[in-house]
């Protein structure tokens, strides 16, 4: 299984080193490594699974941090990928988020954890409650602690009871002065919106624009009595080139092309109850899920049976379940982005704008988008929020909550390089955005039901949606 | 006070201004190592602390040692954890100081926390000296007895560890029968998976050697156990489940009904929130339902949604572990995913090894339900800024094409990417145009046209300049200017740089004159005349071969050249169907990730776990870097193989961590079949006698490598193929397939040793005897290296595993042939090749 974990910073450097067996796997390996994301660019762009001289490598990159695990035997990869996210989970959930410094300050505690995570190469538990009854968090209140008691240890000198009772994930004996226990929807839209079908759509455009006389080049058009709607317009061409006079364009008004768009939802609990509780939780509509992964403490058969939630939860907060919903049909907002070339200059516009009312206000709007390696300059403005181009050329404009009285829009011209007449790449936009209070897959909580509570607790819900992997390709 | 540590160990090179710092830490150690004041401890907790971060960052702080052990007399678990990770590090190179810590981890073995019982005993069974086994012994006996499970947990892990610094010891002390016990007894979960985890490997290692090793390996899989481990499934953690799914799928249940039983209790497992279960489980499912085909297909139908979710959910890297899997069932049945299409496509921000197994797997699902839609979403990547993407989608949208869903939609659309005036993408098209136009042949009109308009001078890249002009030549009575493109393009001849190019040039040139002599002939000649004139071989040869043909006969010419084409059906595939196969056995490891199957880069099952790792440190790459290491690591690794694959695997054992044993024997220097024999004895191969040809006449008709139907007598002299050459895999394949012919002990000139020092010296001056190396490694004294050669009518291959002891002046040679009987004449052919090494 496992030989040796590693965790290194992002200049390569071995933060910390942890062997698992006796057979110890030299750290030259990981100059090995680095050489590699020196010359294969981007660590992010590195396979998980590489087979080194000597060993086979696992990675993860959080935060800058990379975990490296070693082997030299056959083994699941996902088992060795799985741990290691774990790991690297535990660890930011410690220390309060993950970077080179905290981990210097606390290799410690980071030597602890691994030392009750894994033995021998094989996983042991990575369930945070049981390690946080092990293993004191360096947090506050263990520092105020240590103060007022005089007691510096940061371990608990009791072994977790759970260990040995059947509940794992649970201590037996917990006690809260205040019982209460929230459930939070928390969804992800990912889609991918096609502006355009046809790669060679800007040159018909503007020939449409530059034969049909009446228009010019960005002015508002009013065809068949939709107005302000020219970024919408899907062209279904016929020309004959010979002779540009009879030139025929079909123009038919589209919304856009929904390529693929779905939920990936997470059901958060937060759970501070006294005793064993016993939850049950059901929803008024569990036949929308398409797939779903339960936390270890779902019974599986009720979920079976009559699509409901029993188990007895975690202390604290921890992740349910997850679930996907897959073809849904509308995106609460649009983003239609619009590039017109003409002899080296490309004009763009971008407009935001609601698609689908969500009943609750939307914030956190950002449109990102990297600009063609052939673009020499840009000059880029907005009538909302504000936009910035990065050295990397990344463009992002960061629009906020979306306003009431207009709808944002970006515009400006972008310089091609000499001798290129027009741009033929086409940015994909990555659209960002967050809305409270609903859960777009249209998933809802019908009751949530205590057996053996030793008092009535508090309960609440909440629901959000934030933007995944949402796209739209211009 | 017990002397100070550091005499014996010279400091680290690579220690920069520690040095100070660490002799400073010394002395205020030892200060406080018999102080019981209050407050020692944090002060203490702080010097540890900073023995512990330049230990981190890699200073050597072994030279604290023994005030470290000092200092950990205390009640303090956290000091005391510090204090085991130190020892743990260290006590390994520094063996006498490991025996000062033994007291005061035996003392905590005993301690009244079960905690600090558990980790003193960790730390006890890490410390891997072999010489200190037998104090391990007592508390690990303890530690299976203890009353809390904690301790029971370690030790049972802690077991296995003991068997790996001295099996003799574990197995003398009765260990693996006190682990069954706990296994079968324990109340608690983790101790009972990591009683089977100890157990698994410490029997599967013993196997070969123990008949009762091998019955209770057996027993493992037997179905009270294996129902044991089914019916507490959901009390074990998530990893533990892992460790016994792969158990449960190695078991072979005796009927149908005994299938549908197990499926039917694992399966509410598949929404397990962990992917490693998940996997696990599908593992099991796969297998057991291999020979029922309508339930295997129902299998894939229910494990679809969670394979689905697992991609989509979780990190990257979680996705694209799964993702390999998903790509491996996808190829094998792909009709059942056909319209999940929409998961495989690709996301801007994956990384691109995702994006690839996405392509693979959309170009596999496309069926005529559903090629328009995929091959539209690859043009949006066509599209795409990132270049090698681009290109990849335009390989798959030919692939659809090639799989003969509608072609027509797909031939506009490539059309259109030749409009698209990207140098790449336009490249990259040509390559496809070109297998379109072999497989259908009816489009050359429409294609031609546009190809007609590429100017070639647009396009630079090798692959695509032959596409090019390989249409050129085929279709040159179609295309107006041919003849004249061709002739530019030959005008130019000195200044193409690749073969490929330079030969199709001269084919199409021919092509053309033999449809259009008159507009052709002057460029033919200029063509002919700069291939005669070529640097390289092929080049001339053909210009060469055109010439002579057209002298002959210009009808017998156009026979040859421009024969009447059929249109070719089928691509040769590039992984055959039997490797898939293999892989598929494989699922759930590595094997599927890097979609070969594991004996291509490992074998754990002949090797036991860890047994090459310290030899395979020292092994050296000779030309190519990651490529060639990896090639002689497989080869090494097939190589121990061979030598474990024998009776003998305890003394394999021995033969290769303690590499002095390779000459400790004394055989007789001469090369006589006596000699030879001896060592067979000692390798101890199957195989009777060097001079019978051996049964592996059925591998190599496998092969084709076209044995001699009978072996004659030695032929007098051997002549070698000077260009004889292998690739890396092929050679190892070739070294795993064929049993030893030959095996030689003799001597080296001490001055050729002498010329060991420069690592190339050897590979290149056997090359100057047609003999080439494909591997080499290992440091001095002894050296390794792999050697290739072939019979000049390429009728026979050798195979040479030579290891040279510089020390000893000895050599040992092993000698694969396909053709046995002249085994001897080339081994006495390499003899004398190595015999000139250094005295020339």
């Amino acid at each position: 299984m496992l030989q040796c974990i590693f965790l290194l910073s992002d200049s390569g450097e071995v933060l910390l080193e942890k062997q698992l067996t006796g057979h110890r796997v030299d750290r030259a390996i990981c100059d090995w490594f680095w050489d590699q994301i020196l010359t294969q660019g981007e660590s992010l762009k590195l396979v998980p699974v590489i087979a080194s001289p000597t060993h086979y490598l696992f990675q993860v990159v959080r935060e800058g941090i990379t975990f490296l695990a070693c082997t030299q035997v056959e083994m699941p990869p996902l088992m060795a990928i799985e741990f290691l996210c774990r790991v690297a989970d535990v660890l930011s959930n410690y220390l309060d988020g993950l970077n080179e410094d905290v981990i210097k300050d606390n290799f410690v505690i980071v030597y602890e954890l691994l030392d009750e995570m894994i033995d021998n190469g094989f996983p042991l538990t990575t369930e945070p409650n049981i390690l946080r009854e092990m293993i004191a968090p360096p947090n506050i209140v263990s520092k105020v602690l240590s103060v007022v008691t005089g007691s510096t240890s940061n371990v608990s000198n009791t072994l977790p009871g759970a260990t040995a009772s059947c509940v794992p994930w649970r201590k037996t004996d917990l006690k809260h002065a205040t019982n209460e226990v929230y459930v939070d929807l928390v969804e992800e839209m990912d889609a991918t919106i096609n502006s355009f079908v046809l790669p060679g759509f800007s040159v018909f455009l503007s020939l449409f624009l530059h034969y049909s006389g009446q228009l010019c080049s960005g002015s508002p058009v009013c065809i068949d009595g939709h107005p302000k709607q020219l970024a919408n317009v899907f062209y279904l061409y016929s020309l004959s080139c010979s002779d540009l006079s009879p030139l025929l364009i079909l123009l038919l008004l589209r919304d856009g092309n929904l390529v693929k768009c779905e939920i990936y939802g997470e059901v958060e609990v937060n759970s501070n109850l006294s005793g064993l509780p016993d939850l049950t939780l059901s929803f008024a509509n569990p036949l929308i899920f398409n797939d779903v992964r339960f936390h270890p403490c779902v019974r599986l058969r009720p979920w079976e049976a009559n699509q409901i939630l029993s188990f007895v939860p975690p202390d604290g907060q921890f992740t349910l379940m997850s679930y996907r919903v897959k073809k849904l049909k509308s995106t609460p907002i649009y983003v239609k982005p619009q590039f017109t070339s003409d002899s080296g200059t490309c004009r763009v516009s971008v407009l935001v704008g609601i698609r689908n009312d969500p009943g609750k206000s939307i914030d956190n709007i950002a449109v990102q988008f990297k600009l063609p390696p052939c673009v020499k300059s840009s000059d880029l403005s907005s009538n909302y929020g504000s936009v910035n181009v990065l050295a990397d050329k990344t463009c992002s404009w960061t629009i906020g909550r979306m306003p009431k009285d207009k709808a944002p829009s970006m515009s400006g011209t972008l310089v091609l390089e000499s001798g290129m007449d027009r741009l033929h790449v086409f940015p994909t936009f990555k659209v960002g955005f967050r809305i409270m209070g609903v859960a777009l897959s249209g998933l809802k909580i019908d009751k949530l039901d205590l057996k053996n509570p030793l008092s009535r607790p508090h309960k609440g819900f909440r629901a959000l949606t934030k933007g995944g992997e949402f796209e739209v390709r211009s | 006070m017990a002397p100070p540590a550091q005499s014996h160990r010279s400091p680290s090179p690579s220690q920069p201004s520690g040095k100070g710092e660490v002799s400073d830490l010394k002395t205020q150690l030892r200060l406080l190592a018999g102080s019981r004041a209050p407050g020692t401890d944090d002060t203490k907790r702080e010097l540890f602390k900073k023995v512990i971060s330049y230990m981190t960052i890699g200073i050597d702080v072994s030279s604290v040692f023994s005030e470290m052990v000092m200092c950990s007399a205390t009640s303090d678990i956290v000091l005391k954890k510090m204090c085991y990770l130190y020892v743990g590090n260290y006590a390994k190179h520094n063996p006498d100081l490991a025996l000062l810590t033994i007291n005061f981890l035996q003392r905590d073995c005993k301690d009244e926390d079960p905690m600090i019982r558990g980790l003193a005993l960790r730390s006890l069974c890490l410390l891997g000296v072999a010489n200190l086994v037998e104090y391990l012994v007592g508390p690990l006996g303890n530690g299976l007895k203890d009353g809390n499970s904690y301790v029971r947990m370690v030790a049972a892990v802690g077991v296995l560890k003991l068997y790996h610094l001295s099996a003799s010891t574990c197995l003398d002390a009765d260990f693996p029968p006190l682990l069954k016990q706990l296994m079968l007894k324990d109340k608690d979960s983790q101790v009972v998976a990591n009683c089977l985890t100890s157990l698994q490997e410490i029997w599967s290692l013993e196997a070969s050697t123990s008949e009762e090793a091998a019955r209770e390996r057996e027993t493992l899989l037997s179905k009270p156990i294996v129902y044991y481990f089914l019916n507490r499934m959901k009390e074990f953690s998530e990893w533990a489940q892992c460790i016994i799914l792969e158990l449960v799928s190695k078991y072979a249940p005796m009927d149908t009904e005994e299938i549908f039983d197990i499926m039917n209790l694992l399966e509410d497992r598949l929404h397990h929130a962990n992917g490693a279960v998940v996997l696990a489980i599908i593992k099991v499912f796969l297998h057991m339902t291999l020979s029922m085909t309508d339930v295997h297909q129902q299998v894939y139908e229910r494990i679809k949604a969670p394979l689905l979710t697992l991609v989509s959910s979780g990190s990257p890297e979680q996705s694209y572990a799964v993702l390999s899997h998903l790509h491996l069932l996808v190829m094998r049945a792909p009709y059942i995913f056909s319209s999940d299409y929409k998961h495989f496509y690709c996301q801007y921000n994956e990384p691109f090894y995702v994006k690839k197994l996405k392509l693979e797997m959309l170009t596999a699902v496309a069926n005529e339900s559903n090629t328009y839609e995929i091959v539209t979403e690859l043009c949006e990547y066509v599209a795409n800024v990132d270049i090698s993407m681009a290109r990849e989608s335009i390989r798959a949208v030919g692939k659809i094409a090639l799989q003969q869903y509608d072609v027509n939609a797909i031939v506009d659309r490539l059309l259109q990417f030749l409009e698209m005036e990207k140098e790449h993408v336009t490249a990259e098209t040509l390559v496809l145009v070109k297998d379109l136009l072999r497989k259908y042949p009816q489009w050359s009109h429409d294609c031609i046209a546009v190809v007609g308009n590429i100017s070639s001078k647009n396009v630079q890249e090798p692959k695509a300049k032959a596409a090019l002009i390989w249409m050129l030549g085929e279709y040159a009575q179609d295309m107006q200017d041919s003849p004249y493109i061709l002739e530019g393009l030959v005008e130019n001849w000195d200044e193409e740089d690749s073969t490929e190019v330079r030969l199709h040039l001269l084919t199409a040139v021919m092509k053309c004159f033999l449809r259009r002599a008159p507009e052709t002939q002057k460029a033919l000649g200029d063509a002919l005349a700069a291939g005669v004139a070529d640097f390289h071989q092929d080049v001339r040869d053909r210009a060469l071969l055109y010439y002579r043909l057209l002298k002959y006969d210009v009808s017998v010419a156009k026979r040859i050249v421009n024969p009447p084409k059929q249109a070719v059906s089928v691509f040769a595939d590039t992984q055959s169907s039997e490797m898939k196969d293999r892989i598929f056995d494989e699922f759930n490891s590595l094997s599927v990730v890097y979609q070969k199957p594991s004996y291509m880069f490992t074998d754990k099952e002949h090797r036991g776990p860890f047994a090459f790792s310290e030899e395979l440190g020292n092994l050296s790459i000779g030309t190519e870097p990651s490529d060639a290491a990896v090639a002689a690591q497989r080869v090494e690794a097939n190589d121990n193989d061979l030598l474990l694959g024998t009776s003998e695997k305890e003394e394999g054992h021995g033969y290769r961590s303690n590499g002095s044993a390779y000459s400790a024997p004394s055989y007789n220097a001469s090369t006589t079949a006596g000699a030879s024999q001896g060592h067979f004895d000692l390798v101890s191969i199957d195989q009777p006698s060097t001079v019978h040809p051996p049964a592996s006449f059925a591998i190599d008709d496998l092969l084709g490598l076209g044995m001699p139907a009978a072996p004659s007598s030695a032929p007098p002299t051997l002549l070698l193929n000077a260009k004889a050459s292998i690739d890396a895999n092929a050679f190892q394949q070739k070294w795993r397939q064929q049993s030893i012919s030959l095996s030689q002990e003799t001597s080296i000139d001490p001055r050729g040793v002498a010329g060991m020092m420069n690592p190339q010296a050897l590979p290149q001056h056997m090359q100057g005897h047609s003999i080439n190396c494909i591997a080499s490694g290992g440091q001095a004294p002894k050296f390794k290296f792999f050697f290739f050669a072939q019979k000049e009518d390429g009728s026979s291959a050798y195979l040479v595993e030579c290891i040279i002891n510089s020390s000893s002046c000895r050599v040992q040679l092993k000698i694969k042939a396909d053709d046995q009987a002249t085994s001897q004449a080339f081994s006495e052919l390499f003899q004398s090749a190595l015999a000139k090494f250094g005295s020339a």
